[in-house]
């Protein structure tokens, strides 16, 4: 069978961009009405992708000020989306800090049981203290220990849906999905993982990632094929080139100064008070991805741009541009095309989690336009040939490891 | 509340297991009974040792397919985060516009928040329910509406000074807030009570929207609630009481048997095959007129709370 690439869309509330909720034309408060998810969730299925995506957290992101945030809870976004479409797989993330893996298991498998066999587990361990706080802590768990919960409690999870004897899923069970690309990230993903999310500038690292993540799929005596590694991408699209640099530079002038400088300095886990736009931030400044606290994976995106680029402070904002460090690729559907099936080609990448610049509109271009170009390049399906998102992803229904016993860790 | 359309609520026992009733089969019953003008459809959390499909995932299933019915899902303190169970209730409210509600079941804790309880020696479970009660209402209020700006032109989304943490420090929880999304159009989502003698009328007439009493309980029911709310320092109108029943024996004269119980509103929970289910919808006097229903405080007579919207 031909290999196919896979296709995610991110509806990250009003797109990746930090302006993207000032784009002309742009509704600013869509994002916060449920009818935004179900009506991209239906364009994504006509355009036949293999899922929609959500991010989330259990807080509210103190950068609200400046920038729209998640602001529905996953699970009853997706049993709405089930409701309402056929095919289309659903993705929700869901913390395994901050969550009682009895309560979890149940509502994921009913999940997946209604939505007959589409949904897909998004497992992230939630950094940052404002989490935290709301579950009685003061700070975040420790790295290594959240990791460590997070591999014990996917696996009683997963035993508790294998287990099951009603409300069985079409599907077998949920897809685990994870992304982290820390040292405890990836191990947690060659040893859970089926969908790995990755947040990777350079095609070279991309595919050594990958590589990284079949052969520790394979040491855990996984069958490394039955894994499935999702660069995140988001897309710029216009008609000509001169066209989507100048929606790329709308977005640059539209991105809030405040929350831009705010977003970086949380990434890197420093203050960026009184230093200038126009000078580099001084290396004696940065820490090491470990020690800095938050994400690790996007802490260490952002220090390779500076390490490659050694760009101004204003640059730097302005190339993440709110985002957060996932590619950006700029260009017509055809440019963008192109870039897709390099990466895939290399073998860096087994599809994207798209997220588009600003949504709707951001994503109305990509399923209009860039869809056809790769499925006239015969890179994605012309019709979904299964019900299931498992049956999308060309995976089956792994083997269930054998569970730890003992007590989940928990950060007091 | 005379004068007023009774309220009805046709609770289900969703699930896979003969004695409960399919997806598919609910889905008829949803259809029935928002034509019927029934106020709002009960999901439960489980029957004796045996669960549901999750309430809050069922009901925001069917909601996605009915938009003109009130959603109450059941939901225990055991095994929920306050902070999880605000978002999701709040999720769903939002996403009906101000159509849900939550009968909170006294229970246990949750493994994430019973690592870190603030007072180990606290187990009583009415003390619980109070507290975890209060945990929602303060996080369903935490982030306004009107907070809520989308000032393109000058790039704030929200007013963040109107964004308030809750802070709750109790002795079972301890939760920062605020919550990540904006207040319903209703205010906040309705809170229901069940069996009030566990734990405690006074704690119940306190804080919560509705309260159902079982039909065994029905007698004094009235009295119990007015005599605490009047303590709490809160009108009659200000809280829904609903009398479940087993049966449709009431229903042909249900305004005179109402008000001769004063309640001010049905749970049914017909036991049995849908057939019986259906039957029983049809019986119900029709609930007002055809067309857009409001909310669900709307539905139940109960007042928007005072601070939400203000």
């Amino acid at each position: 069978m031909t290999r196919r690439l896979h296709l995610n869309v991110n509806i990250l509330n009003a797109g990746v961009f930090g302006g993207s909720w000032r784009f002309p034309g742009t509704d600013a408060l869509a994002s916060y009405g449920v009818d935004h998810y179900t009506a991209i969730a239906k364009k994504a299925e006509a355009a036949k992708l293999d899922a929609v995506f959500l991010a989330d957290g259990p807080l509210l992101d103190p950068s609200i000020r400046h920038r729209t945030g998640n602001n529905l809870e996953p699970t009853t976004v997706l049993a709405r989306v089930a409701a309402q479409t056929e095919r289309i797989g659903l993705i929700g993330t869901l913390s395994s800090s901050y969550n009682d893996p009895v309560e979890i298991a149940r509502r994921l498998g009913d999940l997946d049981h209604v939505s007959g066999g589409r949904f897909g587990w998004n497992v992230v361990t939630t950094a940052g203290s404002v989490a935290a706080r709301n579950f009685g802590r003061s700070d975040e768990p420790d790295h290594a220990l959240r990791y460590r919960r997070a591999a014990n409690f996917v696996e009683r999870v997963v035993a508790a849906w294998d287990g099951r004897t009603e409300l069985r899923s079409p599907q077998g069970r949920p897809v685990i999905v994870q992304a982290g690309g820390s040292e405890d990230g990836k191990r947690l993903a060659a040893r859970v993982g089926e969908v790995i999310f990755s947040a990777d500038q350079d095609m070279e690292k991309a595919r050594a990632f990958r590589d990284e993540l079949r052969s520790g799929a394979a040491g855990f005596g996984r069958n490394p094929d039955e894994i499935v590694v999702l660069p995140g991408l988001s897309t710029v699209l216009g008609s000509t080139e001169e066209e989507a640099r100048r929606r790329r530079e709308l977005l640059d002038e539209l991105l809030p100064d405040a929350y831009a400088r705010d977003r970086l300095s949380g990434q890197l886990g420093i203050s960026l008070d009184g230093l200038s736009d126009d000078e580099p931030i001084p290396t004696d400044l940065l820490r090491d991805p470990i020690e800095a606290g938050g994400s690790q994976t996007f802490n260490r995106v952002v220090r390779e741009i500076i390490d490659r680029e050694q760009p101004t402070l204003g640059q730097l904002l302005k190339k993440l541009s709110g985002g957060g460090g996932h590619r950006i690729v700029v260009g017509t559907p055809e440019q963008v095309a192109d870039d897709v099936e390099r990466w895939f080609r290399f073998g860096a990448a087994d599809g994207f989690n798209v997220m588009p610049d600003v949504l709707p509109s951001g994503f109305d271009d990509f399923a209009d336009h860039l869809v056809p170009e790769l499925r006239r390049r015969g890179l994605i399906r012309t019709d979904y040939d299964g019900t299931t998102l498992r049956g999308h992803l060309g995976m089956g229904v792994p083997e269930v490891r054998a569970v730890d016993e003992t007590d989940l860790v928990s950060a007091s | 509340m005379s004068g007023e359309a009774l309220a009805v609520l046709v609770e289900l026992d969703v699930g896979d297991a003969p004695s409960q009733v399919s997806l598919a089969d609910a889905d008829a019953i949803v259809a029935a009974a928002q034509d019927a003008g029934v106020t709002a459809i009960r999901l439960v959390d489980h029957v004796g040792d045996h669960v549901s499909v999750d309430p809050t995932v069922a009901a925001a299933h069917l909601a996605g397919r009915y938009g003109d019915i009130g959603w109450v899902v059941d939901a225990p303190t055991t095994h929920n985060a306050p902070y999880n169970l605000a978002r999701r209730i709040l999720s769903l409210d939002r996403a009906t516009g101000g159509r849900a509600g939550v009968v909170l079941l006294a229970g246990v804790g949750d493994e994430v928040s019973d690592a870190t309880a603030p007072d180990p020696d606290a187990t009583d479970a009415a003390d619980r329910w109070v507290e975890y009660a209060h945990v929602l209402t303060q996080l369903w209020e935490s982030f306004p509406a009107a907070a809520l700006l989308g000032d393109q032109e000058n790039a704030v989304v929200a007013d963040d000074a109107m964004i308030r943490p809750v802070d709750f420090d109790g002795r079972f929880y301890r939760v920062a807030g605020p919550l990540d999304g904006p207040s319903s159009v209703q205010g906040r989502p309705v809170l229901i009570a069940v069996a009030p003698a566990d734990v405690g009328w006074a704690r119940v007439a306190a804080i919560a929207d509705a309260v159902v009493v079982g039909y065994g309980e029905i007698g004094g029911a009235a009295e119990k609630l007015e005599a605490a709310l009047s303590v709490a320092g809160r009108r009659r109108g200000e809280v829904a009481l609903l009398a479940r029943l087993d049966d449709d024996r009431a229903i042909p004269e249900l305004q005179a048997w109402s008000a001769a119980h004063g309640v001010d509103g049905i749970v049914l929970a017909v036991d049995g095959a849908v057939p019986g289910i259906l039957s029983t919808i049809a019986s119900l006097p029709q609930q007002g007129s055809s067309g857009r229903h409001g909310t669900l405080r709307a539905g139940l007579a109960v007042p928007n709370p005072r601070g939400a919207l203000a």
